[in-house]
């Protein structure tokens, strides 16, 4: 094998038959780690265009040019081109004198962690002293409102421990429209104009679909515009594979404003949130698929089950295990 | 649905091929290529693919082709060969037997659909006239009491469970304990989900199963589960030694190979899979009819039969 890896020390040219094989052996090394397929034949023609015709340093394989070239590609995509301060952001809009309360919804396919990412957000909000109502926007799935109810009740216990924010449930039991429950809550929250917002945050949760479901997909346009949220996170999980790419962009796509515009500057989400990464050990390829197909970035990762296992993306993690 | 677009693309990799006038090896190796991509594509494991690959070239050894073979029958033969072998484990599951109490226990990874298919395979055999039972044993996630306990009052099932007893292998014990006093026919444990990361939840699955001795153990599966199927399914089977698998979610656009790469590293069978989100959505599943849906070979039924 090491044959195929030919090392060549230094100052050789790059031609793209010294590439073709150590790229095709690159691109099964992403699909290993769970790059969608798609994904990976893309980054590896970005290095083959990076490489060809390039010299390689003195005393670098051809092996060790490609490696670094694709930790470069795969860090590129994966840095998001404007940071998102989640508080700071908050904590504008809850500033007086036109502060009102600001609105995250969660979305996502079924099963992935919605609901539970959504309370180790709230988790995270309580901890920065904001007062949360959480929204049960999933009128569908047996137990989705008791599940709820659940964190809820938890987290009230904890903030009163830990001395930090206050949390409670929004909720209009099963069957109802989610999207009118949904500007409910958000008018609940400002106390419906008659002085002081009631709570900072509204975190709206909404129950799992398939993106090959038209019904259900269309109604989160409604839902879009009658919760206005701020900020829309998808959850997609660590353990799907190449079905990451179809459920980015069809999710993405049903955020549109009500001119008719994709929301966020045209790539219709606000962020990521990969879950289960504690499940998949070095296979993280999932947040690549994600990300490559719609330009969204990725805010947060769960990495476990318990209200603490919420990260922010560390890019040099990510890529590191990508790499191994 | 599950596996037919990979189905549609294989069937026309090899379609061009026999198509084309010069049937020639470079040919025949584009075709196991363009083959070799699709079932990347499904998420079908990656080792196995390659397997696969060998598997085919082995078997049509193209260059010691007598000029007038039916090389177009025998490459087809081939790939339905080598893909009916990874779906058909070469096992028999349990089959549950109507006077006496049959225990199953589910289990599988976080979010997979254990909870919602449960009560679907046991409405499944309350219609087919045996006496059938829920137990909760999912102490850990929030709600999940609640959840199965309103699936099972909507399919009218009788259940078991606690909102106060936080052991789940005491829950277990007890449920199947009582249920089976009461001479229940199938009575189905639910579990929390698990990964083999963290050994305490193993540890506990395996405590369950002791204390209720089931005679089935079912891993349920989403069918968009990539390339971390393969490692998952194994643990679950040294750990659990489950012996069927339930495929979840095959009403999504995921092609399955994952799932389907978990069939072949645990050589367990598929015995239903799940199409919905509603009680209904519930289908038994047999190997040989869904490689020949899988490929739309009608015209190979023959090829089939082996
Ligand atoms: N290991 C692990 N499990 C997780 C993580 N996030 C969520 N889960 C588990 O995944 C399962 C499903 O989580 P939910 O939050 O109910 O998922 P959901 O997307 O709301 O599900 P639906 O509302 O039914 O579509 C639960 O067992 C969670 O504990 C994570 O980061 N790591
Ligand atoms: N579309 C579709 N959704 C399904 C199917 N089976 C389950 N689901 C959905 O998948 C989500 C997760 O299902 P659960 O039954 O809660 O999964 P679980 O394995 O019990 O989850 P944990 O107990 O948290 O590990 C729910 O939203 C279900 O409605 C299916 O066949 N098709
Ligand atoms: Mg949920
Ligand atoms: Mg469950």
């Amino acid at each position: 094998l090491s044959g195929l890896f030919r090392n060549v020390i230094g100052g050789k040219t790059l031609t793209k038959d010294d590439l073709r094989q150590p790229l095709q052996m690159m691109e099964t090394h992403l699909i290993e780690k769970n790059v969608a397929r798609e994904a990976a034949v893309r980054l590896c023609s970005s290095v083959e265009t990076d490489l060809l015709n390039q010299k390689t340093g003195s005393f670098t394989s051809i092996d060790a040019t490609i490696r670094d070239s694709m930790a470069k590609a795969l860090t590129r995509i994966l840095t998001p081109t404007s940071s998102l301060d989640l508080l700071r952001n908050i904590t504008r809009t809850i500033e007086k004198p036109d502060a009102r309360p600001y609105v995250i919804s969660i979305v996502g396919v079924n099963g992935v962690g919605k609901s539970t990412n959504l309370s180790k957000i709230a988790y995270f909000l309580l901890q920065n002293q904001l007062r949360v109502l959480v929204v049960a926007g999933d009128t569908f799935r047996s137990g989705a409102v008791e599940q709820l109810r659940v964190h809820v009740r938890n987290l009230t216990e904890l903030s009163r421990r830990e001395r930090v924010g206050s949390v409670e449930l929004f909720e209009k039991g099963y069957g109802k429209d989610a999207a009118t429950v949904a500007r409910d809550a958000v008018a609940f929250a400002t106390n419906s104009g008659k002085g002081e917002m009631l709570y900072d945050v509204v975190l709206i949760d909404t129950a799992g679909r398939r993106h090959n479901d038209t019904r259900l997909m269309s109604s989160l346009t409604k839902f879009g515009h009658l919760a206005n949220p701020d900020k829309i996170f998808m959850v997609g999980e660590a353990l799907v594979g190449t079905d990451s790419v179809a459920q980015a962009r069809n999710f993405a796509k049903e955020f549109v404003d009500t001119k008719g515009q994709l929301r966020n500057n045209g790539v219709g989400m606000d962020g990521f949130i990969i879950s289960k990464c504690d499940t998949v050990g070095d296979m993280v390829g999932t947040l690549v698929s994600m990300v490559h197909a719609t330009g969204i970035p990725v805010v947060f990762l769960g990495v476990g089950q318990h209200y603490g296992d919420l990260r922010g993306l560390n890019v040099g993690w990510a890529v590191d295990k990508l790499m191994k | 649905m599950v596996l037919q677009d990979l189905g549609r693309r294989i069937n026309s990799a090899v379609n061009d091929l026999t198509r084309s006038a010069t049937l020639d090896e470079k040919a025949f190796d584009g075709m196991i290529k363009e083959i070799s991509n699709a079932l990347v594509e499904a998420d079908v494991n990656i080792k196995l693919v390659s397997s696969l690959r060998k598997q085919i070239k082995a078997s049509v050894k193209f260059n010691e082709l007598p000029a007038r073979a039916n090389k177009k029958n025998i490459i087809q033969k081939a790939v339905f060969d080598a893909l009916v072998d990874i779906v058909n484990p070469h096992q028999v599951p349990y089959n549950p037997k109507k006077g006496k109490s049959n225990v199953i226990m589910f289990v599988g990874l976080q979010g997979a659909g254990k909870t919602t298919t449960c009560t679907k395979l046991a409405r499944w055999y309350q219609a087919r006239g045996f006496k059938t039972c829920l137990v909760c044993a999912d102490t850990f996630r929030a709600g999940a009491f609640d959840q199965l306990k309103q699936n099972a009052t909507k399919a009218k099932i009788p259940y078991y469970g606690s909102l106060t007893q936080t052991d789940p292998v005491v829950v277990a014990r007890d449920g199947v304990e009582k249920f089976k006093k009461d001479r229940f026919e199938i009575i189905i444990v639910d579990t929390s989900g698990r990964h083999h990361q963290e050994e305490a939840l193993f540890a506990e699955m395996q405590e369950i199963q002791a204390a209720v001795q089931p005679h089935q153990t079912v891993m349920v599966l989403d069918a968009s589960i990539g390339q971390a199927a393969e490692a998952q399914s194994r643990a679950f089977k040294e750990a659990a030694d489950f012996g069927a698998i339930i495929i979840t979610k095959t009403d999504g656009a995921a092609a399955g190979g994952g799932a389907i790469s978990a069939v072949a590293a645990t050589h367990t069978p598929i015995v239903f899979i799940g199409t919905g989100e509603h009680l209904l959505d519930l289908e038994k599943f047999n190997p040989q009819s869904f490689v020949s849906k899988l490929l739309g070979m009608g015209d190979l039924q023959g090829l089939a039969e082996h």
